[in-house]
């Protein structure tokens, strides 16, 4: 029946749905129970599309992988932006842990000047900071020295030192100050605990915009230990 | 035949009749929210305002017309595939009634208090387990029907309407309980949210129809389906794939990273089975004339225009749910216009398509009025292209010329609408008299 002779019906469906030459619904049903058993429509020989259509699934199932893991930042529940730096996405707050090696580094580029890489300062001018009782014991005199700076004689071990130290602090960041204070109190025979960022922000908060320190200041605030 | 058909009278007249009513009141509420868009608009009166407008129309849409009319199309056409003779009718009579009263009651709440903060869940929250009950009343009746089908064989066609039937329980259940009676934290809530208006989408509505479009396209075109034995594949991979694309919805927004990159990959995915169901179903029509005898068939020529949108709007999401593509276009008018692709000119013509069918065999009777239904389809057509050009157009921001055209096409389309419930309420009724006098043709 071609389309010309279906015209004059066209719009008025009769009565039994799409006529007699549509499927019946049983015969719908059976046909294409058998097609799905069989897999292969009979007389249609090889077909390629069941293998392109496994490719095909590959594929996306490739890139499906590959896009989520590549865009979902470990899968961090605290992770929400993409274009977010990387650190503050996806380990939340940094956690501080004080380290000699950066400290060193920071040691040389801001203090070795006058306190010698070897720690060991120059006779009359820079203490030494090796051996010394004043970078060990209470930590918040090293924090304050470094922060606003010390001018005045002091005696280490017999020898008089005039110095007049800036405060190279202002400069620094407090974990920068931390990891300084860490090295010092642990190189050249010193052994003191590693001080941590937070300590140097309560101090610098507390120092406010004070000037240097005199020797008897920072020793009337934090004696020296024995 | 009639022996299935006959008892399946009482609940489908109610069922579809109630859906034409619900789609002709959502049509006039739309028409109202686009002229409230309109330059000089209809005034500041609270009632209209257009998001209440809007709401009320979707939710209308939605489940009053969709709800119902699948309600009646599942039923009658799992009925004829699984040759099952329904005998608890009542039940799905009740489970409609119920239905449409809650609706009532929703709709009337959203327009006098406004819509609450999750579309397609903005009702009283009291009127939730009634519409989940009416539900597995009223439209549960596709998986007793395939249950009960006498003999082994089944049909794609089974699958999708039973999966739907399902999805579409679970995910309102499931979205209720996490959204309104024991509401999650506030991430959570979004997410659920999407997944579940997704789910009625793609799944319930959706699902549905591409359901429809296996029947009638294998059935007016008289020959099995291209590459059948794939449609398994195309049916899991769509149930499977359908919810995930939903947290696409959310890119941008302050959920974590992975569930908006499955997202993306959920839509992405659907690509499989969009391509497995253009092979099996538009493969069919490109055969031998397919196109133009599927035009020449009153049915297939609503269906085949519906599938066509449906798979296209899978595809724009797919397109859309890329990062870049997103960020343009996220927050402008490009979603409603996908929304009208798949609900309107996807679902809502296979909804058509098959009801120019089912209506005179479980009436009896026959559609009276030809130019009736060449109305309904230039109107609808016309309207449906309308509005989805408009919408797009207006991507870049709105204009009161392509407002003008959204409401032009929304008066359209009722006017389409009118014609087809007064025709498919004469059908209903007019056929009545006495089913069995017309002999039956399958």
């Amino acid at each position: 029946m071609n389309d010309r002779n279906r015209h004059s019906d066209r719009n008025r469906p009769r009565q039994g749905g799409p006529g007699p030459e549509g499927f019946s619904d049983g015969r719908l049903v059976e046909v294409h129970s058998h097609i799905a058993r069989d897999k292969q429509e009979p007389a249609q020989g090889f077909s390629m599309t069941p293998i392109f259509v496994v490719f095909l699934f590959c594929a996306f199932g490739f890139w499906a992988g590959l896009y989520l893991t590549r865009n979902s930042r470990g899968f961090s529940a605290s992770a929400f932006d993409l274009d977010a730096p990387v650190a503050s996405a996806s380990v939340g707050p940094a956690v501080f842990e004080p380290d000699a090696a950066k400290g060193e580094k920071l040691y040389l580029a801001n203090c070795a000047a006058c306190h010698q890489p070897t720690g060991m300062g120059l006779p009359g001018a820079f203490p030494p900071l090796a051996n010394s009782p004043w970078v060990a014991g209470d930590e918040k005199r090293i924090i304050k020295i470094i922060l606003v700076g010390m001018a005045g004689e002091v005696e280490i071990a017999g020898a008089k030192y005039n110095g007049n130290m800036p405060n190279v602090g202002a400069a620094l960041k407090d974990a920068q100050i931390a990891h300084i204070a860490t090295y010092v109190r642990s190189a050249w025979g010193n052994a003191a605990e590693p001080v941590m960022d937070v300590s140097v922000a309560e101090v610098r908060k507390a120092l406010g915009s004070r000037g240097q320190y005199s020797p008897k200041e920072i020793l009337e605030a934090h004696p020296l230990g024995k | 035949m009639s022996r299935i058909d006959a008892p399946l009278r009482v609940p489908f007249t109610l069922l579809f009749g109630s859906a034409a009513l619900w789609l002709t009141l959502a049509s006039v509420f739309s028409l109202l929210a686009k002229v409230q868009l309109l330059p000089s608009g209809l005034g500041a009166c609270e009632w209209f305002a257009h998001g209440r407008l809007e709401a009320a129309a979707r939710n209308a849409f939605v489940y009053g017309w969709a709800g119902n009319a699948l309600f009646a199309l599942n039923l009658w056409l799992l009925s004829q595939l699984g040759r099952f003779e329904i005998r608890n009718g009542w039940m799905a009579a009740i489970g409609g009634l119920f239905w449409n009263l809650a609706l009532t009651w929703c709709t009337v709440s959203v327009i006098v208090h406004g819509p609450g903060a999750y579309a397609l869940l903005d009702f009283p929250a009291g009127a939730g387990p009634v519409l989940a009950v009416s539900f597995a009343l009223a439209g549960l009746w596709p998986v007793v029907a395939y249950a009960k089908r006498p003999t082994g064989h089944n049909f794609a066609a089974q699958w999708f309407v039973v999966g739907a039937s399902v999805a579409f329980l679970l995910a309102f259940v499931l979205a209720q309980v996490t959204v309104v009676w024991a509401p999650a934290s506030g991430v959570v809530q979004a997410v659920a949210h999407s997944w579940y208006v997704r789910s009625v989408e793609l799944l319930w509505l959706g699902g549905s129809a591409l359901g429809f479009g296996y029947y009638f396209v294998s059935k007016v075109l008289a020959r099995p389906l291209h590459a059948y034995y794939l449609a398994s594949v195309a049916f899991w991979t769509y149930f499977l794939f359908a919810g995930w694309t939903a947290p696409a919805a959310l890119i941008g927004s302050p959920v974590p990273l992975w569930v908006q990159s499955a997202g993306v990959v959920g839509c992405v995915m659907m690509l499989v089975p969009v391509l497995l169901i253009g092979l099996n179903l538009l493969g069919a029509l490109s055969k031998e004339g397919g196109w133009s005898r599927a035009w020449n068939s009153t049915s297939l020529r609503f269906i085949s225009l519906g599938l066509t949108s449906i798979l296209a709007s899978i595809v724009l999401a797919a397109w859309s749910s890329d990062r870049a593509v997103n960020a343009a276009l996220r927050f402008t008018s490009f979603s409603e216009g996908q929304g009208v692709l798949l609900l309107y000119a996807g679902v809502t013509m296979c909804v058509f398509g098959a009801s120019y069918a089912a209506l005179p065999r479980v009436s009896g009777g026959r559609w009276p009025s030809a130019a009736a239904i060449h109305t309904h389809f230039w109107a609808s057509l016309l309207g449906a292209v309308g509005t989805v050009v408009s919408a797009f157009a207006q991507v870049g921001g709105r204009s009161p010329d392509w407002a003008f055209v959204a409401a032009g096409s929304s008066a359209l389309l009722l006017l389409g609408h009118l014609a087809f419930a007064s025709n498919a309420f004469a059908t209903l009724i007019g056929g009545g008299e006495s089913p069995q006098s017309h002999p039956a043709h399958d």
